[in-house]
Formats: structure tokens, C-alpha cells, sequence
């Protein structure tokens, strides 16, 4: 990178100094507690210190380019906002998500210098529409490839990645290398390692980390620069893997469902007050990638080839190679899990959609399942927390 | 000999039981719940292992139920008191098939199948009216206390209605009825027949079928069992004594010997496979 307006290495990208000089539960406190601020404090830090932001939204996007121009790439994953302006763009019959994410920035809570949505659904397909009439910057969609098999999809992601990346430089008024693209990877892949270890506390030793703790520190790295999230990580992990907390009798669940629109982090914590949920597809965009990025060779064609060949699985990407119900049995497996909670955000056919092969693979499968709905801004979680326990005894005590 | 214990974190009243292997009560032990609710759990359940002769170390398992079961962090697991109810009315009486648990603060009907399991219920909405805090309000609005209940209402001749809409609002019914001289036991079996009537919707709504277990800290009285048994027109069962109170506790604790049997049994299994 070069003639950047923002240097990431520098000491000012330090945008969420709340958990430092605390103690495990107190930083653990600090994230909940941020990812939970409407304000977007850390986006907003970055941009009083000159940086860019670019906004994406679900489900995956190539942070690296964002990252490598020098600009902050931030995870729009909805809120908890009531939704005043964005209801009027949006018909009641649409997600929470959409109209959220919307609601973020037409509120001011949030302030963008670029917007990048993808088709994954028709209401996403129209949010980059809508946008760009509402704001004066650059937004755009990302095509990502509709048929993941053919032999081209690799070049063609390739440049359409490079397409996206001409935008960002003129956005950040940067000149970005191969060199910076495969430090912003090396960067990730740090990262995702992180990630990946986190993950393996969850499925091994469940007890170690609450359901929402996880949850929050994964969520972080969509809002915070990926340097600061690496060290946070790097701190917080072996805290966790040290930790004395006593192992209780519960059922191991996987939760499936979240991969655009997110429940809220109280329904985590409720699902993580019953059973240990030892995985999960929560913000898999931002762990989409399920292995390290090449780091040789030319970076744009790597985190293409990455997105095709080394990546996990939502409802809204079609492979035939990577048959959805087989991957989530995988995942049960892989974390012995006892059963799954197959949920889906309301109003999101391709979540509705995929809940039906998903319940017919784990029927054949003789793994039991739960099915529900849920919607980021809802607040009450009794009737939902009484049926999740009940179908959880039914299993502790069959 | 493996022993359990279950801890009933309730809204009004913590309750611990202790069992053995035999489904034998080896203790039980109550406190007020009050605020701090793990340390009221924890204090209750020393006290109870204290009762029944044991240390600490002699309890294999301990399941915690109740509305803060969630804040017991020394439990193995916790339980819906719905379950604990329904297993712990099955167990002493086995043709159990409908649950009624009217507690300080809650009320809740269930309805079983012949393996104790809940196949259907209710609770009541979030409102005092229809629990046992709207018993204790009317006693106190008449200068009595919690204990008194049981002997006033025995000398009731005739309830006067009291519409139990809402436990604020009956206050001023109350008065209106102490200022006409009606006797404060006729006003207190006023109340009850008024929460029978809540316990009735509830009991229709779930389809109840019988045989009926009543359980919870309002069956303490008399009147209140005997005037939902004349209701139903069918016999109903009461534990005896205080054990009423403590049947969500004990069906935590015959949960917790049920879960030791199994992990038990998959050991064995896991042991001759590998």
C-alpha cells in the first residue's frame, strides 16, 4: 500500500483500548458490551482518526482488499434499533436485517465511505439499490459466483475481486500492491488460525467459554481492525484454556441458522445457559475461509481460489460438491454433538428453505433437532428459552 | 450407593431434598429465597446434607430447578421445574396425569404422560392474582400472617366473593368487606375459591385428565385442595405433610439418580467397546 491517508500499522488504530489492563472477565465484559453499542464507538474512533470504512454486508466479502487499501472493513450485521427510517424503504414482509443495517446508517449511527452488498437474496439484492439513493459514496454489489462448480469461476471472481478493488483505492485514493494484498492475507490467516482455535475450545472444552463470550469475540472482528482482534485473541485464548470453571452435565448442541441475520447476543446467552453449543454457523462470513490463505503467487487469484476451495457453507452458496446437509452433519460430528438447533431468522426463505433438508438429513441421520425462529430485535426469550430446556431434558432424561 | 440432591430455587422459598439410590428421602431442608440466590442454594443445601448426616463429597449429582436454577453454578445440570414437577409427582403417585403447582408467585399446570414426561402446560400470566402472594396480601390487608392461613380458614363458614382480578385492586374489596362485618375467614375462603377458579382455566386449557397431583406451597391448606377436588369431582392427590412443598426438589433429586444411571450405563458400554 501505498500514498495511504491511514496507516493501519499505526499506534492510533488502537480503536477499542476498553479490554486492555482488565482481567479476563472484565475484557470478556468490555466486548459484550461494545458489540451491544448502537454507536458503533470503535468504526466511528477509526474515522476521527482519518481512516475509511468500508460497510459489507452478509454473508462473505474479501476483507483483505478493504484491509490492504487501508480502510477499516466493517461487518453491517444489523442491530438492535428500532427501525424509523429504513421502515419506509422496506416492506413489513422483509428481514430485520436488511432493515436494520439500513436503519445504522441512515440514523448516522454509522458512517460509511463505501457499501458493498451481494445477491444473496432478493431483498439483498435491492439494498445496494436503495443505498446508493440514499448516500453519496460508492456502493456496490459483489457477484459472487452462481455456479461455484465451472472451471472459470475461480478467474472469473478473480477479476471481479479486482473490479471491487478499483473502487476501494478510489475510495481510500490509495495504490494497492500484490505486497500489501498478501500482508492484509498473512494478516487474516493469523486470524483466522485464532478463530479457528477458539472454535476447537468450544468443541472440546465447552465450559471453558460461555456461549456469548464466543460469540462476542468473533463478532468483534467484524468492527475492529483485524490487528487489534489478533491481539486480543492472542491474549484472551490461553486465559481461556487456563481457566478453572467446573464442567457441567449438559447436552452438547450445534446452532445452525444464523449465517445473515444474527439473534440476539440475550438469545445466545439463553441458548448458553441450557446446553454447550460446541458449533455453530454464527457470522460464518467472517470465517468463511476455513484454512490459510496461499500466500504466494498472485493474492487476488489466492483469495478467490480460497472462497471456492477452502470455505464453509450457508444456504445462499450453491456447490454440488459441498451438499449443505452433509456439511452440517459433518459438523455435528466433528464436535460430538447431541443435537441441533435448526433456526432461521424470520421473513428469510433461504433460511426457511434450507431448514427443510436440513431436518430431513439429521431425521435419517437419528440426530435430534429443534426448530425456531428468531428476529435480532426481539426481546423476550422465556418461551422460546422453556421450549429449547424442555426438548434438552427430553434428550438428559430419555 | 449413589445419592443426589435437588435444589428448588422458587420465587418464594428455596427447597432442597437429598435421596438415595431407593428414591428415599434421606432430608429436606427450606429457607427463604430472598435476593441473593445462590447463596441462599448453596446455605440450603449445606444445611440439608448437614440434616441428613452426609459431607459434601457424598452427593453425586445435583440437579437445580426453580426460577433462578440458572444462578446455581456448583449444580451438574439444571431443569425446568415443569419436569422436576412432573417427574416428582409421577414418582409418588405413578397415575399421575395432570399437575397442578401453585407457588408463591407462579401457577402452573401440566399435563403428563404415563413416563412422567410433560406433554402439555400453562402457566399463569405475569400477574400475582392467581398465585399464593395474593393469599398473603389479603391475610395481611386483615392483620394476618402467612401461618395463620390454615387455622382461619378453618373457621370459615360460607366465602364471600372476591373477584381476584388483580392482587392490588382486592385490597379495597377486602375492606369493603371488613367494613360490612363479613368475618375475615369467610373473606380468606373468598380468596381461595377465587384462586381455584385461576387453577380451573388452567387445568381446561391443558385439557387435564386425571388422576390430579396437586403439589406446591398454597396446598399447604386444606381448604384449597379440598375445594379443587370438589371442582373436578374426582380425588386428588396431596402429598402428605410438608413433602407438598418439596415435590419440584425431590423430582430434581430422582431426576438426578435417573441421569447417574445412564451415564452409568453408556460407561459400561463405552468400556466393553473400546
Amino acid at each position: 500500500m501505498t500514498n495511504n491517508t491511514f496507516n493501519s500499522a499505526d499506534n492510533s488504530t488502537n480503536v477499542f483500548p476498553e479490554w486492555r489492563n482488565k482481567d479476563l472477565k472484565d475484557a470478556l465484559c468490555a466486548c459484550r458490551d461494545l458489540l451491544e453499542d448502537t454507536s458503533f464507538p470503535t468504526v466511528a474512533r477509526w474515522r476521527e482518526n482519518g481512516g475509511k470504512v468500508i460497510g459489507h454486508f452478509q454473508v462473505y466479502f474479501p476483507e483483505e482488499l478493504a484491509h490492504a487499501a487501508g480502510a477499516l472493513p466493517v461487518k453491517m450485521r444489523g442491530t438492535q434499533l428500532d427501525s424509523t427510517h429504513a421502515d419506509s424503504h422496506f416492506g413489513s414482509y422483509l428481514c430485520s436485517i436488511i432493515k436494520t443495517t439500513l436503519e445504522v446508517s441512515l440514523s448516522k449511527n454509522i458512517t460509511l465511505d463505501m457499501f458493498v452488498s451481494h445477491p444473496i437474496c432478493d431483498a439483498a439484492r435491492n439494498l445496494a439499490a436503495i443505498w446508493g439513493r440514499n448516500h453519496d459514496y460508492p456502493c456496490q454489489i459483489l457477484y459472487l459466483p452462481q455456479n461455484p462448480n465451472s472451471s472459470h469461476s475461480v478467474e472469473y471472481l478473480k477479476d471481479e475481486y479486482s473490479r471491487l478493488l478499483e473502487t476501494i483505492t478510489a475510495v481510500t485514493g490509495s495504490k494497492v500492491t500484490d505486497a500489501d494484498i498478501t500482508n492484509s492475507i498473512n494478516v487474516f490467516n493469523e486470524n483466522r488460525e485464532l478463530m479457528r482455535d477458539l472454535y476447537d475450545i468450544k468443541r472440546e472444552t465447552p465450559w471453558l467459554i460461555s456461549a456469548e463470550d464466543a460469540y462476542a469475540l468473533v463478532a468483534l472482528s467484524g468492527i475492529i481492525p483485524r490487528e487489534e482482534h489478533n491481539e486480543l485473541l492472542r491474549w484472551a485464548l490461553p486465559l481461556i484454556k487456563e481457566r478453572s470453571e467446573r464442567q457441567q452435565d449438559r447436552i452438547r448442541v450445534v446452532f445452525e441458522g444464523a449465517f445473515c441475520e444474527q439473534p440476539p447476543l440475550d438469545m445466545v446467552r439463553m441458548l448458553g445457559q441450557s446446553c454447550y453449543v460446541v458449533d455453530d454457523d454464527f457470522l460464518i462470513g467472517l470465517r468463511w475461509i476455513t484454512d490459510d490463505v496461499p500466500n504466494t503467487g498472485n493474492p487476488i487469484y489466492n483469495l478467490a481460489e480460497s472462497y471456492i476451495e477452502r470455505s464453509s457453507y450457508s444456504p445462499v452458496q450453491h456447490d454440488n460438491r459441498k451438499l449443505k446437509e452433509e456439511m452440517l452433519l459433518t459438523r455435528v460430528r466433528k464436535s460430538r454433538a447431541e443435537a441441533v438447533i435448526v433456526a432461521a431468522a424470520k421473513m428469510c426463505e433461504p433460511g426457511l428453505e434450507e431448514q427443510v433438508a436440513y431436518t430431513y438429513a439429521l431425521d435419517e441421520a437419528g440426530i435430534p433437532y429443534f426448530v425456531s425462529e428468531f428476529e435480532e430485535n426481539m426481546t423476550s426469550f422465556e418461551g422460546i428459552g422453556l421450549q429449547v430446556e424442555t426438548f434438552l431434558e427430553n434428550i438428559l432424561f430419555a | 450407593m449413589s445419592i443426589t440432591a435437588g435444589i428448588d430455587v422458587g420465587s418464594t422459598y428455596t427447597k432442597v431434598v437429598i435421596v438415595n439410590d431407593q428414591g428415599e428421602i434421606l432430608a429436606r431442608e427450606l429457607r427463604p429465597t430472598g435476593f441473593k440466590l445462590l447463596q441462599v442454594a448453596t446455605a440450603t443445601l449445606e444445611s440439608c446434607i448437614k440434616k441428613a448426616g452426609l459431607n459434601r463429597e457424598d452427593i453425586n449429582y445435583i440437579i437445580a430447578t426453580g426460577i433462578g436454577r440458572h444462578q446455581v453454578t456448583f449444580k451438574d445440570v439444571h431443569v425446568t421445574d415443569l419436569t422436576a414437577s412432573a417427574r416428582g409427582a409421577g414418582y409418588l403417585f405413578p397415575n399421575t396425569r395432570s399437575v397442578l403447582d401453585v407457588g408463591g408467585q407462579t401457577m402452573k399446570a401440566s399435563r403428563v404422560d404415563e413416563n412422567s414426561k410433560v406433554s402439555s402446560f400453562r402457566m399463569n400470566d405475569k400477574c400475582a392474582a392467581g398465585t399464593g402472594a395474593f393469599l398473603e396480601k389479603t391475610a395481611r390487608y386483615m392483620g394476618f400472617e402467612t401461618e395463620e392461613i390454615g387455622p382461619l380458614l378453618s373457621t370459615s363458614r360460607e366465602p364471600v366473593p372476591i373477584s381476584g382480578v388483580c392482587a392490588v385492586f382486592a385490597e379495597s374489596e377486602v375492606i369493603n368487606h371488613l367494613s360490612l362485618g363479613t368475618p375475615p375467614a369467610d373473606i380468606m375462603l373468598g380468596a381461595i375459591t377465587s384462586l381455584v377458579e385461576r387453577c380451573l382455566q388452567l387445568l381446561r386449557r391443558i385439557k387435564a385428565e386425571p388422576e390430579f397431583t396437586l403439589i406446591g406451597g398454597i396446598l399447604r391448606f386444606e381448604a384449597m385442595a379440598k375445594s379443587i377436588g370438589d371442582q373436578v369431582d374426582v380425588k386428588v392427590n396431596v402429598p402428605a405433610d410438608d413433602i407438598v412443598q418439596f415435590v419440584t426438589a425431590f423430582g430434581a433429586a430422582i431426576l438426578g439418580q435417573r441421569r447417574l444411571k445412564k451415564l452409568a450405563e453408556e460407561q459400561a458400554l463405552e468400556a466393553s467397546a473400546g
